[in-house]
């Protein structure tokens, strides 16, 4: 009896059959590759290059009967991808992709950071898939995304580690910021035009968000530590509006709160970040104010706000 | 002879007394309706009226008719505070109050962080009861002023020294391990010694000397496996401190800002009463006007 399924029933001419078959369909695959490659490079329309992105970042080449010797990594597609997200929005400017000589491999740069940061995406192993953005030096990922789940996450603690603290020294205020805004600007695409859920985290500059710092039960003396350092800066913690924590009346019409956000039961410290247009976050007050940086970094043990549990440890 | 008075029947002293309470009682109530806080204050206490307010020396004896309404005191102190809240809110802006209870108000000083509980504010008597402890404090901090000093200075820069010492203890245990090693190589060397009789005795305190450097140095070395935590509740002390004096400068900033000095302050304090009831008596005779 005759199985397609088990070559050793096979008479030589079915076994070649199979194998041209084989063939074929691994050459199909590259054809389908290069499409989408081409799609991913050159298409001007954002839909089809999220739709190339999302199908390239789980794209398997190689088959039994047809591998390609010369590959990039998964991990470039997210790259370029997000090169040609920027350019599609008039930003391409605001990157460089940079490929090496004899390997396929590729790195990025933040135009205005230049080589004060090197950047690529690490694919994330384990069934969660997605990808980390991770500055290669430090090993800080930045954000996390995951193009089938449409999911964005930045990360408060390695933003705090590169940008207000590794970087601070450096690299002048100016520069971080317009630094970050690319970043936050390549989110804010996928989440106005795709509908991502998008969590800015210490970038969000929306006076509803709250920044739930990593102490849930905050020690008193943190804040008492605020209300001494305003103080000798010029600056006055008063009581919050709702009594159960501290304001800040920083400049311009920028105001901080820090307050348990639960009245009943567990507590649950948060910060917020209020001005009249939206525009600033707590990472832009971390980044003008000195004194507010130094009290966040000396207790940033109970004081670090939290990045999503699920994605970052 | 015949007196009339003699002859008054006991129901008619009654009554009489009885008509001077209602009439109190009604005149009251009257200054009430009317929105009359002063007519109030008058009545609440005609003798001291009098003396602080018409500077004139009351001929009318005391007639005790105000403890009537003692049990109600109360009700007419959350009355009465409505105006005198709003008085003080304009000389004195850094109090805020709280009615903790119908007629019984706290103050707190100042909206900063931890702003202290200062004391109580006695709206019948137009009187703050400052707590005692937080007001020496402030006044002390006055005091220190002139040298150039806060109220917490001194204890501040003593533990900061008390840190420092610690500091050095831990910075210094390399420099205590190589001592020893040198302490235990004499003693050994002391006790290999074969000495003559006569010279036991200088062997002898040679070796407690040793003993005594190397105690010395031991005890150093358990205080600076402690050292972390100690400076860690120094530090902890000194925020207490610092704090303190963060809240205490604010409180003079604020009193300065509103009477110049402490003693500005005081006085005012002192004149309140009269003060207040002044401000009511122009406000009803500029009222009167208007209203007729």
């Amino acid at each position: 009896m005759i199985n397609e399924n088990d070559p050793s029933t096979l008479t030589t001419s079915g076994r070649l059959l199979n194998y041209n078959e084989a063939i074929k369909a691994g050459l199909e695959t590259g054809i389908t590759f290069t499409k989408l490659m081409d799609q991913l490079i050159k298409t001007t329309d954002t839909d089809e290059l999220v739709a190339a992105a999302t199908q390239l970042a789980s794209f398997q080449l190689d088959s039994d009967f047809v591998t390609f010797p010369h590959q990039y990594s998964n991990a470039d597609y997210y790259l370029l991808f997000m090169s040609r997200m920027l350019e599609l929005h008039d930003q391409g400017n605001n990157v460089i992709l940079q490929s090496r000589d004899h390997k396929e491999e590729l790195t990025q740069q933040l135009t205005p950071l230049g080589d004060r940061g090197t950047f690529n995406f690490r694919i994330e192993t384990s069934e969660n898939g997605g990808v980390f953005y991770r500055e290669r030096a430090t090993g800080q990922a930045l954000f996390y995304l995951n193009l089938e789940r449409k999911m964005f996450r930045f990360s408060s603690h390695a933003l705090t580690q590169l940008f207000i603290i590794d970087l601070h020294d450096t690299v002048p205020a100016e520069t971080v910021k317009t630094s970050v805004q690319i970043l936050v600007d390549f989110a804010r695409f996928l989440k106005e035009d795709y509908g991502y859920s998008v969590d800015f985290n210490i970038l969000d500059a929306a006076n509803r968000q709250n920044y739930a710092v990593r102490a849930a039960d905050l020690p008193a003396g943190i804040v008492d530590r605020l209300f001494v350092v305003a103080a000798q800066n010029d600056y006055m913690l008063t009581n919050g509006v709702n009594g159960n924590g501290a304001e800040i009346a920083l400049d311009g019409d920028v105001v901080v709160d820090i307050f348990n956000n639960q009245l009943e039961g567990q507590p649950e410290w948060v910060l917020t970040v209020h001005d009249n247009e939206q525009k600033v976050s707590w990472f832009d007050v971390l980044i003008k104010y000195p004194f507010i940086r130094d009290w966040y970094l000396e207790n940033l043990t109970d004081l670090e706000v939290k990045s999503d549990p699920l994605v970052f440890d | 002879m015949e007196n009339q008075e003699q002859t008054a029947s006991a129901a008619d002293i009654l009554t009489q007394a009885i008509a001077n309470k209602l009439d109190y009682l009604s005149t009251l109530q009257a200054a009430v309706q009317h929105g009359d806080d002063r007519k109030v204050y008058e009545l609440l206490d005609q003798v001291r009226y009098f003396q602080e307010v018409k500077k004139t020396r009351t001929t009318r004896t005391v007639n005790h008719l105000a403890e009537l309404v003692d049990n109600i005191h109360p009700q007419i102190s959350h009355y009465l505070s409505d105006n005198l809240i709003d008085y003080l809110g304009h000389i004195y802006p850094f109090f805020y109050y709280e009615e903790y209870t119908t007629g019984l108000f706290h103050i707190y000083f100042g909206n900063w962080w931890d702003r202290r509980l200062f004391g109580d504010l006695d709206v019948v008597n137009v009187k703050f009861e400052f707590d005692q402890a937080e007001y020496q404090k402030l006044r002390d901090s006055f005091a220190l002023e002139s040298q150039n000093q806060r109220l917490n200075t001194a204890k501040i820069e003593q533990i900061s020294a008390n840190s420092e010492r610690l500091q050095q203890l831990v910075d210094d245990q390399a420099k205590r391990d190589t001592e020893k090693a040198t302490l235990r190589d004499q003693l050994k060397e002391n006790s290999g010694r074969s000495s003559m009789p006569w010279e036991s005795g200088k062997v002898k305190d040679e070796r407690q000397n040793i003993i005594d450097q190397l105690t010395k140095l031991a005890d150093e070395d358990e205080k600076a496996l402690d050292a972390h935590k100690a400076i860690k509740e120094n530090d902890d002390q000194i925020l207490v401190l610092s704090k303190e004096d963060t809240i205490l400068n604010y409180e003079k900033q604020s009193i300065r800002d509103a009477f110049d000095d402490f003693e500005h302050f005081e006085s005012h304090n002192a004149s309140l009463y009269a003060d207040y009831l002044n401000s009511l008596l122009g406000k009803s005779e500029g009222g009167v006007t208007v209203d007729d």
